[in-house]
């Protein structure tokens, strides 16, 4: 179970170090007047202090004022079994290529939730790699990553 | 007069078979968008775009504006025979279209919304028609000072009233800066904000912020509430069609306020969700009616279609005439203008006659041709709902994937594009708005150019911006719109407030 107020902080807390990491970042670049204007650093710094301020407005505000449940376990099942597949299918992308893990995450998709179709899952699954190399491929020459697999084998 | 002479000549350019061609095809991706859960128009454009570099680009614009009046159609589809928005502006549409099509009418409902989508459509193009090339004019004189005075009153208007947090639509503001900042500065040359990643020299592209943030971060919205996909009849009846769209004449008052409200909201950037929401609510308020809305009212269809519809169209006035799109979809297509070579803003209107007035042209056109084929194809789009969402997810995950990956190559805005999608989800949880964030990536860097040109004029003074009359006025009006929020909280804690919940 996820209160809202943990959300509203994890994401302020997330912003915020995006902003702190921006403003460490634009101080190499050099802030302020220089002969040649303003310097390169000055408006990522302004930008980073805008938004560490913003976070931590938000979190305090987000703090006081949060629903008490925004998550129940039920929202939470069905989030994790979108994203971490999602999650897998990404991050196999280096070792097996996107064609391999896109047929494999189809495939899986479909066997999980129609159980004993093993057929029409390796129907889609082979229908969706093909359709993946006609369309990018083919018509818009745009090459996908074929992963350490496709390096092995040579493809 | 001289307008309407260069719209004969953008009809001229528009129809063409080619054109004709790809504005159908254009509908019919943009209806399929619309209709999917987690695919929406800045989506289906962001992945149209780089199949677009090819071609010419007044052919390419129009290939990706009517990708957009499709997947605003489609949006409306969902919403109104399946109570599910198949894009964020439609989802005012839900309230009073699903009723109506539940209580068995579903062809007047999506007649209805068609036919005042439609009417705000034309609104739109009418008032781009007649004052885009004005404003484009005026902003010829525009200097740098001014250009930021702009930008400035274009960001400002989102905290003002776009309806969200304020604070958070500033965060999600800045963080777009920030995202636009990364890579070579384009003044000095220098590299900024890469965080050690030497890959991250190319810069965020917008288009893998797009996947991430309404595909991956949709979707995720959308699997958390379980479909249940009840079916009502998507045959539609043509007599009735032709009925409800000869009766709609009785909503003129509606239609005309719902259109202004959207035209309103989509020069400035509030974006088509605001304004159909904010005209939903008002048509609610003043309707001697008012009782009835909720169980399927007509003008709670008509109200939040024709202003989502106007605030779509009207988005690309500020677009073309500026350089400042009004809605995240128009900031997708702006980049792809900058992409194809062209400088929006207004030296299109002196330079780039034929491609400017050939996409008005097609304007027109493209929403006609959007109400037909919507009309002839809802029965099968509405098939295309009883997929299941197991089944849509991971495709739409790959399609996310496969279009981030295609922008420049790179597995690294894989990983950028899931990362979107998290921060994506956890901010359209918690009502941060998501435009600003991509607006300011395609945007920022012009905006930060024009604040330190005009430093450079002014030596470092911030004087500049108050130095002339027209800037004075841009940036108190921008000054104002910010202190917005404020100002209605104040005056809604003196007055006993009548709150107008949909």
């Amino acid at each position: 179970m996820v209160s809202g107020r943990s959300l509203e902080a994890a994401t302020a807390l997330i912003t915020g170090a995006f902003g702190a990491a921006v403003i460490v970042s634009s101080l190499d670049n050099g802030i302020g007047w220089s002969a040649a204007g303003v310097e390169s650093g000055t408006f990522p710094l302004i930008v980073g202090v805008v938004i560490l301020a913003g976070s931590l407005f938000n979190l305090v505000q987000g703090w006081l004022h949060a629903r008490a449940v925004i998550l129940g376990p039920s929202e939470l099942r069905r989030l994790a079994i979108l994203f971490v597949p999602a999650a897998v299918f990404v991050g196999v992308i280096p070792l097996i290529g996107m064609y391999v893990a896109a047929a494999l995450y189809i495939f899986g998709a479909i066997a999980w939730n129609k159980r004993g179709s093993l057929l029409l899952a390796a129907a889609a699954a082979i229908g969706t790699a093909l359709a993946l190399y006609l369309m990018f491929e083919k018509t818009f020459q745009i090459s996908l990553p074929r992963g350490a697999l496709g390096t092995w084998l040579g493809f | 007069m001289e307008n309407l002479e260069a719209l004969m000549h953008g009809f001229g350019i528009a129809l063409s078979g080619n054109h004709i061609f790809l504005m159908v095809i254009g509908v019919l991706l943009g209806i399929l968008v619309g209709v999917l859960p987690g695919l929406g128009a800045p989506n289906g454009v962001s992945l149209l775009l780089p199949l677009t570099f090819g071609m010419q680009p007044v052919s390419a614009i129009i290939l990706l504006s009517s990708m957009y009046w499709g997947a605003l159609f489609g949006g409306s589809v969902t919403s109104i025979l399946f109570n599910i928005p198949g894009e964020p502006s439609s989802v005012a549409t839900t309230f009073d279209g699903y009723p109506m099509a539940r209580d068995g009418r579903p062809t007047t409902a999506l007649a209805t919304a068609f036919g005042s989508a439609a009417f705000g459509a034309l609104a739109g193009v009418v008032l781009i028609t007649l004052a885009a090339s004005w404003v484009a004019q005026v902003a010829l004189a525009f200097g740098p000072p001014e250009y930021f005075a702009v930008y400035f009153l274009a960001f400002a208007s989102f905290i003002g009233m776009g309806g969200s947090p304020p604070i958070k639509t500033l965060v999600s503001l800045a963080i777009g800066f920030a995202l636009a900042a990364v890579g070579i500065d384009t003044v000095s040359g220098s590299v900024r904000l890469t965080m050690g990643i030497d890959e991250m020299v190319k810069g965020v592209s917008f288009v893998v912020a797009v996947m991430g943030l309404f595909g991956i971060g949709e979707l995720m919205i959308a699997v958390e509430e379980e479909f249940h996909v009840k079916a009502i009849s998507s045959k539609v009846e043509w007599r009735e069609v032709f009925r409800t769209l000869v009766g709609l004449p009785k909503h003129g008052w509606a239609l005309l306020r719902s259109a202004a409200i959207g035209c309103w909201m989509g020069i400035t950037p509030g974006g088509p969700t605001a304004a159909s929401f904010m005209s939903y609510g008002i048509a609610k308020r003043l309707s001697p009616r008012h009782a009835n809305f909720g169980k399927g009212e007509p003008e709670g269809i008509v109200a939040p279609e024709a202003a989502d519809h106007a605030a779509g169209t009207s988005a690309l006035l500020p677009m073309l005439s500026l350089g400042i799109p009004g809605s995240a979809t128009a900031a997708v297509m702006m980049g792809g203008l900058m992409i194809w070579g062209l400088n929006p803003g207004p030296m299109l209107f002196v330079e780039q006659k034929d491609f400017v007035w050939g996409l008005i042209a097609s304007m027109y056109l493209g929403n006609v041709v959007a109400v037909v084929l919507v009309l002839l194809t809802v029965p099968i789009f509405a098939a295309l709902m009883r997929v299941p969402f197991f089944i849509i997810a991971p495709v739409i995950v790959i399609i996310c994937t496969v279009g981030a990956y295609s922008v420049s190559n790179s597995y690294l805005d894989v990983m950028l594009m899931m990362g979107f999608g998290v921060l994506g989800y956890l901010f359209k949880k918690l009502h941060y708005p998501l435009a600003p964030l991509v607006l300011a990536i395609v945007i920022g860097d012009k905006a930060e150019d024009a604040f330190r040109q005009s430093m450079l004029m002014s030596k470092g003074s911030l004087g500049i911006f108050f130095a002339k009359p027209l800037v004075t006025t841009l940036i108190l009006l921008g000054a104002a719109l910010l202190l917005m929020p404020t100002i209605w909280r104040t005056i809604g804690r003196m007055m006993p407030r009548s709150e107008v919940k949909p």
